[in-house]
């Protein structure tokens, strides 16, 4: 066991963990935030992703104890004062999620995306959500919800689903 | 993971060795975890010991200079090599190779010389760093080595590496910098995915080096061309040196083959 300290969405958390424990698993299970979401647990499909000291990381390789003192990022930080950030604004109005799953980690994902390119073109979404699988295949409306959200939605004349 | 294991951050190289010395074969060195912890996950690794090596700072090492070169840190990461400037500037087939390594987030996390550690065939830093000549500086309590990645990698999934030792960092030699460069991957899908295949090439000062992966137990590097050699006459020494295999990805046959359009696509591309 070691005490490690998280500041998460702005709030300080302290625990013991076992020292196996995945950053992840801890997130989950010892504080309770379950937005984030484990789908292959080795790396491959983003479902995890969350950012740490300003990197998106995947949670599910990374120790909790690796973690300590570092500043978390994670899905329950975006909608402040029950108001949704413009992304998940966009994601509901272009049916952008199906079941769900992928989305906490594509969010994550996009905002870190938007913050090193404010205005991405459709060819950088596409390639900034690479490592983020949607097994609903969701991805066109993705796309469309991240064009809209930079108020480019013009840009390739997509149908909204609104 | 349900495998248990101690962790260890030492605060020094000098403190690192210690554990590595004491604990030998049960102790693994962690850096981003994007191999060992994928491992110990699926039981394939079993460490009873984990020494993350992050707190050390002189494993951060990012530099280039007329002198020794361009030095890669044990804990650069991907993306730190991919925005680290000399690299954008001088080192086009390193620039080629990484950003086709795994994705963004995992390039936060993977390093270049873990991708060397791990020594898989299909790395995609092996054939590049073959091409370029790098060496490994190896450090343990008895002193240091320095040895080609040629030498280092001796198998699937196996280094010259000794239990006690830690790699420091990887040298890039001046030699080969500036040189023009490209590197081709055949995967299964568009999105990432380990290689299937892949060829490496660079050309420079009259010589075409061409480094080849997942093609045979190690990273291949084939012997130096004049420039101007006819792609075939290259085509027939990758025939000659690989020894491809069967296996869940691909057929040895696609293998070979690929390995032959590749080469055949770079010279027209980079010029040969
Ligand atoms: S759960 Fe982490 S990448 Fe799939
Ligand atoms: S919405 Fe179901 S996986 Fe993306």
């Amino acid at each position: 066991m070691k005490r490690i300290r998280l500041t998460i969405n702005d709030q300080l958390y302290e625990r013991d963990v076992n020292e196996h424990r995945t950053l992840l698993h801890v997130l989950r299970e010892e504080i309770g935030l379950t937005g984030t979401k484990e789908g292959c647990g080795a790396g491959e499909c983003g479902a995890c992703t969350i950012i740490v000291d300003g990197l998106p990381l995947n949670s599910c390789l990374v120790l909790a104890v690796e973690a300590d003192g570092t500043t978390i990022e994670t899905v329950e930080g975006e909608a402040r004062s029950g108001k949704l950030s413009p992304v998940q604004e966009a994601f509901d109005k272009h049916h952008a999620v199906q079941c769900g799953f992928c989305t906490p980690g594509m969010l994550m994902t996009i905002k870190d995306l938007l913050r090193r390119h404010p205005h991405p073109t459709r060819e950088q979404i596409i390639e900034g959500i690479e490592g983020n699988f949607c097994r609903c295949t969701g991805y066109e409306q993705i796309i469309e919800a991240v064009l809209d959200a930079t108020g480019q939605l013009e840009q390739k004349g997509a149908i909204t689903h609104a | 993971m349900t495998h248990e294991f101690s962790y260890h951050a030492p605060g020094s190289i000098a403190e690192a060795l210690a554990l590595l010395a004491e604990h030998g074969d049960e102790a693994a060195v962690l850096s981003g975890g994007t191999d060992l912890l994928v491992n110990i996950r699926s039981g394939l690794s079993r460490p009873r010991h984990v020494v993350d090596i992050k707190r050390i700072p002189e494993l951060k090492t990012l530099s280039y200079d007329r002198q020794s070169g361009l030095r890669i840190g044990a804990c650069v990461t991907m993306n730190e090599l991919l925005s680290y400037a000399p690299v954008t500037e001088w080192f086009a087939v390193l620039q080629a190779a990484g950003v086709e390594l795994a994705t963004y987030q995992l390039r936060n996390r993977a390093t270049p010389v873990g991708n060397i550690v791990t020594a898989s065939p299909c790395g995609d830093m092996s054939s590049p760093l073959l091409c370029l000549d790098a060496e490994v500086l190896v450090v343990s309590q008895n002193g240091s080595r320095q040895v080609p990645v040629r030498e280092f990698i001796t198998g699937v999934q196996t280094t010259a590496l000794a239990p006690d030792e830690l790699v420091q960092e990887l040298i890039v030699p001046r030699t080969y910098a500036g040189a023009k460069a490209g590197y081709k991957k055949l995967k299964r899908i568009k999105g990432h995915d380990l290689g299937v295949v892949s060829v490496a090439l660079i050309t420079s000062n009259g010589t075409v080096r061409v480094g080849i992966g997942s093609a045979a137990p190690t990273p291949l590097l084939l012997p130096d061309f004049a420039c101007g050699t006819p792609a075939e006459e290259i085509q027939a020494a990758a025939a000659n040196a690989i020894s491809p295999i069967d296996d869940v990805r691909c057929t040895k046959e696609y293998r070979a083959f690929m390995v032959g359009v590749f080469i055949g696509r770079l010279v027209e591309e980079v010029g040969a």
